[in-house]
């Protein structure tokens, strides 16, 4: 029996992602088999938590004080842990996380690349607590910042503490969260509202749902500070109908914190009073955007209206209302609790603290980040992401969602502010960084930017509604070979038309895809109209494959990999691939070890 | 009975969207009596609850099968070729996208991002979720579902 | 208060938008989704103008911006033209057959690339306009459906609605004549149903829905006769001539 501790914890991830790798049978199965377990004599605590980040490597499993985190663990493995590592105190190799830039296994995560270079504000309690418990969160000093507030300070005191942190909301537009509180505050109109958007919409981005799930406490904690400071006494959580665990937890945590006197009348004795309710969201983007979803609590279509009075002045049912994001909200109780001065030091000057990044795509560690604002993408993409997956050569990134751009390798060392990621052309957005290699075509992306929003534009004013029609159309043509010269230049004029004429926000940075993969990528587009080429071969009308004589070494693999058997060669000699029958699918380039198969162009003149 | 889950609302129209969603959890989607039903409980005109129930990709006014296939095409999901598992999907089961099976059982949309990019590409069936899916698994997966279903 | 346009001092209320102070004082700004006594909808973005509140330049849409103090305003610049021909080029792609459509094109210059015409014509342009006729009217037989590139104007499910009085509002308040309206044998169709039609008492000509008669008659709590709007008008007239006649 080795006795290092007479008390371990052990966490079981259970963020989305885990469990759809089946982590909840996993945490079931641990409490069942430790509790029946007649040689564990140490006092075992099993909690179920929220999201460790390393989503592609679940479910995790994380044992304290040991510090012994194990990823991609089953059901099956349980047994031997308990035996193992529980009772005996011996790691399972097996289990380690095997890190490819320090080419050995881990023991501790936190040792990782994915992790040591993080810094955590906004998730840092998520993968450490039960989000199901409010006890939980009061241990890692939960609620002590509503305390400082209600007792020790004043509404002004609080707003200038939030102004003077610098914090941006973390949205995507990035406007200074304690001036739009200060504003607010200013009106007199009663009664005033307390928005929580976690409509979270950015395809590839998922740190909302993250934090709902997983420490909803820190949200509810940072609205009611919010509340008291513009004296408002009623919130909502705008909430995504396709996240149902992150309502469920929500939903848990508001009733809880309410019988706990953290939420209703008079809270926690301070004579304030404060509450919440959720809201559904109806699966729209749009409401993504503040008037929308306004719009859409009132029980209206989600479409926006022109923000010439803003909201703050005149928001939810025309009343004064304060909005901010998720990641913000979680931004807030650290700030208050730490003050201002110890925000302003991390990140760089006018983008202080953190940022949630979700890091996704075509690189070998994908998942949830927070690093400091200014970290370089680089350093996002190679020393936390660990490069590319099969080290493909590298081509861009893209930020900032469907409203942001892309960026291309040789500007890898731009540090990831707000103002930095503008000046490029793309945007922070929500925190999406999606990871693109030689096989992501860029022309595709921009056409498949233009179809996502050609759908998820509400369709209310002319230039985004029908501009992203016509921009969809002509990336469509030129995707399928149809392109001319001159749709360069319309998509180009138009963009920027769109872009200066457009009734809201979805609309004002619906062109950006567009633009910067021009910018940027002018050289594929001209391949796709001119030589009629897609050099990723995506798109299946410009690419045919053919494999190269001199380095084919004939080692059959190609063959093995193709579905329609289009591919003929004995072993050792060389191949030859037939045009006729070949479907296009790429799997005899992916798998080809000596990258002799070859793109073409397209087969057919057009 | 729908007009209980009507009633559990108070009759403001705020709570149109909630309303709506209940009901189209409980049978796949908003049949049109009911659209009715709400419309006159909430006071409103039709107009207005038709336009909501069509604006909302929540909401669908076709019943859909009882397994629901969503295909996330989030960028994530698209650029690690979730179209490939998407075709599959369609070839198996013959249909296309938006459609159900004749038989009832499935049915498939393309959805945009369901937040599980880590695992891409994904899909979801009904609430279980699929990561790292490949169209090799699809067949696979379809038949649990229908082992399941014909067991039941 | 005082704001500037083009130049000129003009006088607004507060409250006004941009587009009333202009249109009062007969200032030309395009629009399609404007009609007055409506409220702006901010929809069809031909009204974008220049605007200056002394801390940097924007480009609003008129209908729908609230004038300030000291604001400076130019309707015309070489970039709002730019644009109202780029928003001009994709209500014609859309609607290449509708003549009012064409009409602005041709004012503007404004050849469409062949290629990507629109093959159905569309002669609805989605201002809106007739969803906010319908609602005023309180009606409210239409309405916006669907979003994004489907989006469009119709009564649930495309159906014969029971709301609609046939009243012909929608029709009138349309900019691009895209809302059909046929009469036949005293049968007015529109928005897929059949209307009869009532006969002025005093001309016999056919000149409204029984329904929106009746609609009209419960709103008011009184049955009128049944007098069309130009024999009204007539005996109003005739009616003013008799007394100015006894005073002379």
């Amino acid at each position: 029996m080795n006795d290092i501790s007479n008390k371990r914890k052990i966490l079981v991830c259970c963020g989305t992602g885990c469990l759809a790798s089946n982590s909840y049978e996993v945490y079931e199965s641990l409490k069942e088999k430790l509790e029946i377990n007649p040689n564990i004599i140490v006092q075992i605590e099993i909690k179920a938590t929220g999201c460790n980040g390393l989503c592609e490597k679940g479910p995790v499993v994380k044992i304290h004080p040991d510090d012994i985190s194990y990823f991609k663990v089953s059901a099956k493995d349980v047994d031997e842990i308990i035996e193992k590592t529980i009772t005996n105190g011996e790691i399972i190799n097996r289990l380690l996380y095997f890190d490819t830039n320090q080419k050995k296994k881990i023991i501790n995560h936190m040792d990782a690349s994915f992790y040591k270079h993080q810094r955590k504000i906004a998730l840092r309690n998520i993968g450490e607590i039960d989000p199901l418990s409010i006890e939980d969160y009061l241990e890692r000093d939960g609620y002590k910042a509503l305390h400082k507030v209600l007792f020790e300070m004043e509404p002004m005191e609080v707003i200038d503490e939030v102004e003077k942190s610098g914090l941006k909301g973390r949205g995507g537009a990035g406007f200074p969260t304690g001036t739009k509180w200060r504003t607010c505050s200013k009106f007199e109109d009663y009664p005033k509202y307390v928005i929580c958007n976690g409509d979270e919409g950015d395809p590839g981005a998922f740190m909302d749902r993250s934090i709902m799930e997983g420490d909803p406490n820190t949200i509810i904690e940072g609205m009611i500070i919010c509340g008291y400071s513009i004296n408002s006494n009623k919130g909502y959580l705008y909430i995504r109908d396709e996240y149902e665990l992150a309502r469920k937890n929500m939903e848990f945590a508001i009733d809880k914190a309410r019988k706990l006197g953290y939420l209703g009348e008079n809270i926690i004795g301070s004579g304030f009073d404060f509450d919440l309710e959720i809201v559904r969201g109806g699966g729209a983007f749009v409401c993504g955007e503040s008037s929308a979803l306004m719009a859409s609590i009132e029980g209206n279509v989600g479409e926006p209206r022109a923000k010439y009075i803003r909201s703050v002045e005149k928001g939810l049912w025309n009343m004064p209302t304060v909005l901010n994001n998720v990641e913000t909200w979680a931004n807030i109780p650290p700030i208050i609790l730490n003050g201002a001065n110890w925000f302003n030091k991390i990140g760089t000057e006018n983008n202080s603290g953190t940022k949630v990044f979700s890091l996704v795509g075509k690189v070998k560690n994908t998942g949830l980040v927070e690093i400091p604002m200014g970290t370089k993408l680089s350093e996002l993409v190679f020393d936390i992401g660990c490069g590319i997956i099969k080290n493909r050569p590298f081509k861009a990134v893209q930020t900032g969602g469907p409203s942001g751009g892309c960026i291309p390798k040789e500007y890898m060392d731009v540090p990831l502010d707000f103002d930095s990621l503008s000046k490029m052309g793309s945007m922070m957005g929500s925190g999406g960084v999606i990871v693109m290699d030689d096989t992501t075509c860029m022309v595709e992306i921009a056409r498949y930017y233009m179809e996502f929003l050609s759908e998820e534009s509400c369709g209310k004013c002319t230039t985004c509604r029908e501009g992203i029609k016509m921009m969809l159309n002509i990336l469509t043509n030129i995707t399928e070979g149809r392109g001319q010269l001159e749709d360069i230049h319309i998509l180009e004029s138009l963009g920027k038309t769109i872009m200066s004429a457009s009734l809201c926000a979805l609309g004002k940075t619906a062109p950006n895809p567009v633009l910067t993969t021009i910018q940027y990528f002018r050289n594929e587009y001209m391949d796709h109209i001119v030589n009629h080429k897609c050099s990723a071969g995506v798109c299946k009308n410009l690419t045919t494959y053919f494999i190269e004589e001199e380095t084919c070494i004939g080692c059959g693999i190609c063959k093995k990999n193709c579905p329609v058997n289009a591919i003929t060669g004995s072993l050792k000699e060389i191949h030859v691939i037939d045009e006729d029958i070949c479907i296009k699918c790429g799997n005899c380039f992916t798998a080809c070890p000596k990258d002799s198969v070859k793109i073409g162009g397209a087969a057919y003149a057009y | 009975m729908s007009l209980e889950i009507i009633k559990k609302y108070p009759n403001e129209k705020r709570f149109t969207l909630a309303i709506l969603q209940d009901i189209q959890r409980e049978y796949s989607y908003i049949p049109r009596e009911y659209m009715e039903s709400i419309a006159e409980y909430l006071n409103l005109p039709l107009s207005d609850v038709y336009s909501l129930a069509t604006f909302y990709k929540a909401l669908s006014l076709k019943p859909k099968g009882k397994y629901t296939i969503k295909v996330c095409d989030g960028t994530a999901c698209h650029i690690r070729d979730s179209k490939s598992i998407l075709n599959e999907l369609l070839e198996v089961l013959e249909i296309e996208a938006g459609e159900t099976t004749e038989d009832g059982l499935f049915s498939v949309e393309v959805v945009n991002c369901i937040g599980a990019c880590a695992l891409a590409p994904v899909i979801l069936i009904n609430d279980k979720y699929y990561g790292s899916m490949t169209k090799e698994k699809v067949k696979n997966v379809l038949d649990s579902y229908r082992e399941v279903s014909t067991n039941e | 208060m005082l704001i500037k346009i083009n130049g000129k001092v003009y006088n607004g209320h507060d409250g006004e938008t941009l587009m009333e102070v202009a249109k009062r004082n007969n200032i030309n700004i395009p629009s399609l989704c404007y009609k007055k006594g409506f409220e702006g909808l901010g929809r069809c973005r031909l009204c974008l103008v220049e605007v200056n509140e002394g801390k940097r330049k924007k480009i609003v849409s008129a209908c729908v911006y609230p004038i300030r103090e000291n604001l400076e305003v130019i309707t015309k610049t070489e970039d709002i033209i730019k644009m109202r021909k780029d928003i001009i080029l994709l209500l014609l792609l859309r609607s290449p057959k509708n003549e009012y459509i064409q009409e602005l094109a041709k004012e503007y210059k404004i050849v469409s690339p062949e290629r990507y015409i629109q093959k159905e014509n569309d002669d609805c342009i989605l201002c809106g306009l007739c969803v906010t006729a319908c609602e005023k009217l309180g009606t409210n037989a239409i309405s916006m459906v669907n979003r994004g590139i489907t989006k469009k104007v119709s009564t649930p499910y495309d159906d014969p609605s029971k709301d609609c009085i046939g009243c012909g509002a929608c029709a009138e308040v349309c900019p691009t004549n895209a809302i059909k309206l046929d009469e036949n044998n005293g049968i007015r169709t529109i928005w897929n149903r059949d209307f009869d039609l009532v006969k002025c008492s005093v001309c016999g000509k056919y000149y409204a829905t029984e329904d929106s008669l009746n609609f009209i008659g419960d709103k008011l709590g009184s049955k009128e006769d049944h007098v069309c709007e130009y024999c009204k008008k007539k005996s109003l007239a005739s009616k003013f001539k008799k007394s100015f006649q006894n005073i002379y």
